[in-house]
């Protein structure tokens, strides 16, 4: 193991009570350590993504226990739970959901002025300063919904990054992007793991993807089968 | 959270729905600035349609009633004193009806320091003489300055000048209604005789218009000492003494002490017009409600456009609440867009309904009735404004409310599992 544990999950069980009651989680135990590069692959409707959002603290309604930087989650408040995805929690979804309001300046920042730990001035820079590792430091002022898709897949990993995050959960990154910008994310995942140390949690269905990283965790029917 | 990050991002989510926004804050602004005219406007007119009485109306009014004694000789004898006596058909005593000792009363009344100024009058009963047939009517005798002091009498002379009636000699000045019937010019002499069967020529100098007909038709206006001369009495016979007080309030408490320190007659302000008050309470009620509605409506309007608002931007906030806004957060985004939309519309509706009144009080307003009006009145009280303002601001928090807490629940997995 490369370090310390990151992200633990303890015999977590979720069921859905719509049409009617399937358990769509059996017992998931994993662990987390810093620096990992992991990914979790399984068919669609295997419950990855449904595990993603439990483990992000967004969805609160499951059983079993879930640690973040050992801490535990369930005893939490939703106000806390927003805490930490603010501050320990990077994300980047499938459809890469930037606010369209704002420019991709602002769009890397609003995380960052929410955590208030930098002035605005400082904030700026260090945007800049991340949107220059990806090549977009010349979109910066652009709206965000000018962008393509593969640009904005990568604002959005600058987003993820601005608060120095714990953990970045990803949900298919690259899962809506052609062969071409898939491979540029998944170079610059690379590229995080290996440089700056990140952890990283994706979930993904392209195998190849999943085969270049440190770790698989593979599932089926709502269980663990390898990891 | 910091606020300058609600306020930047509400301005954000506002900026990208510039027309809706724009559309709720012009219908504040249509709802305050109906407010604020209609309730000057309405005002207004209340303080001129009270003023009407009430300006020419003493606070209060001392004088001799004409009335039975009530202290009758049977219940001053000493056999039968202390029995029940009913006495039929008692008649008025034929007591004066001048005010005995009037001089030490004004005085006394002078030095209060709550009364702002006494004006002595005398009602004379007349008949005007018009060739062959008589006009009945009422001669006032005032001390002119005073009543110009006091009751504005100047306003209400629409022709000749009011200070004639003191600097020349058996003069008056006809009400507009009585000079009419008359065929009065000013510069005629009418002849005119009182109850006593005396005679005497007056000199007309003016008119005298209040707004009333039924007074105008009977009211007319001369000196004390020309009125004094036409009743053969002498200069201590004064009928009325009206007093205008500081405070309007202290005129019942003023009358009952002054009743019987005097002890004369006297009638308080509120007593007599009793339902001017209550008329002006209910048109005041009127217009806020009328105007509150219309602030309502307008909450009504912000309440649907953020409910849209956040329609359309469930994915806004999904993603928010994802970085790590909480569900308060969120809740004070849309506060902030509700009572932005209050404060930009509602300021503006304030200008406005200012400008509106300006207007208003420009539009000309010439009736026979009210000779001093020459234009709408409007009312600029800042009571007004400061009511329309906190209640603005009120209304679209509560419009803001409920869409933001709607907004404030939204589970963001829901919205990001669903595309």
């Amino acid at each position: 193991m490369k370090g310390e544990i990151v992200l633990e999950a303890k015999g977590i069980n979720k069921y859905f009570f719509s049409p009617e009651k399937t358990q769509v989680l059996k017992e998931v135990t994993f662990q987390i350590s810093k620096g990992e590069f992991v990914s979790v692959v399984g068919k669609s409707g295997c419950g990855k993504s449904t595990l993603l959002y439990i483990l992000s603290t967004m969805d609160t309604d499951y059983e079993g226990a879930l640690f973040i930087d050992r801490e535990e989650m369930n005893t939490k408040s939703q106000k806390y739970h927003s805490k930490i995805r603010n501050e320990k929690i990077g994300f980047v979804f499938q459809f890469h959901y930037l606010l369209n309001e704002f420019s991709v300046l602002e769009n890397v920042m609003i995380p960052g002025l929410k955590l208030g730990k930098y002035s605005r001035e400082e904030l700026e820079h260090r945007a800049m300063e991340k949107l220059k590792i990806f090549g977009m430091q010349g979109h910066a002022l652009k709206k965000a919904n000018q962008l393509s898709g593969g640009e904005k897949q990568r604002v959005a990993i600058t987003r993820a990054l601005i608060n120095d995050p714990l953990i970045i959960m990803g949900d298919e990154p690259s899962g809506n992007l052609d062969k071409k910008n898939g491979d540029i994310v998944f170079s610059i995942f690379k590229e995080l793991t290996q440089e700056f140390h990140q952890t990283l949690l994706i979930v993904t269905h392209d195998q190849d993807f999943a085969a270049a990283t440190d770790r698989i965790i593979e599932m089926e029917d709502g269980r663990i089968i390898r990891q | 959270m910091k606020i300058s990050l609600t306020l930047e991002i509400a301005k954000s989510l506002m900026l990208a729905r510039l027309k809706q926004t724009t559309v709720a804050a012009v219908g504040v602004t249509f709802s305050l600035t109906m407010f604020v005219a209609l309730l000057g406007f309405m005002n207004g007119l209340n303080t001129m349609l009270d003023g009407l009485i009430l300006n020419r109306t003493p606070h209060i009014r001392f004088y001799n009633e004409v009335k039975p004694n009530p202290n009758q000789p049977i219940d001053q004898s000493e056999e039968f004193g202390d029995y029940y006596n009913i006495i039929r058909s008692i008649k008025p005593s034929a007591s004066r009806i001048s005010i005995h000792n009037n001089e030490a009363i004004v005085k006394t009344l002078q030095e209060d320091p709550r009364v702002l100024g006494v004006a002595p009058k005398i009602s004379a009963q007349v008949f005007y003489n018009v060739g062959t047939i008589n006009i009945t009517g009422v001669i006032n005798g005032i001390d002119v300055e005073a009543e110009a002091d006091l009751f504005f009498f100047q306003d209400y002379v629409t022709a000749g000048n009011y200070i004639d009636l003191k600097n020349t000699a058996n003069s008056i000045i006809l009400g507009k209604g009585a000079a009419d019937r008359m065929m009065a010019e000013i510069g005629d002499v009418i002849q005119a005789t009182t109850a006593q069967g005396n005679r005497i020529q007056l000199k007309v100098v003016g008119y005298y218009q209040s707004g009333l007909g039924d007074l105008d038709n009977v009211q007319s206006y001369a000196s004390i000492a020309t009125t004094q001369k036409m009743l053969g009495e002498t200069a201590s016979y004064i009928t009325d003494v009206q007093v205008k007080l500081k405070d309007l309030a202290l005129a019942p408490s003023m009358a009952r002490e002054y009743r019987d320190v005097f002890g004369i007659d006297a009638d308080d302000i509120q007593t007599v017009n009793a339902q001017f008050e209550t008329g002006t309470r209910i048109r005041t009620l009127i217009s806020y409600a009328v105007g509150i509605t219309l602030l309502i409506v307008s909450g009504f309007g912000i309440y649907n456009i953020l409910n849209m608002m956040i329609y359309e931007k469930m994915d806004t906030i999904a993603i928010l609440k994802a970085i790590g806004f909480s569900g308060r957060d969120v809740n004070n985004i849309f506060i902030a867009i509700a009572l932005t939309i209050g404060f930009v519309g509602g300021g503006a509706g304030l200008i406005l309904g200012f400008l509106a009144g300006l207007g208003i009080e420009r539009i000309p307003f010439e009736t026979e009735a009210l000779p001093t009006i020459k234009t709408f009145p409007v009312d600029f009280n800042p009571k007004y404004y400061l009511i329309g303002g906190v209640f603005g601001l009120v209304t679209t928090y509560f419009a803001g409310y409920f869409p933001a807490r709607k907004a404030s629940s939204v589970d963001p997995v829901d919205i990001i599992r669903g595309k």
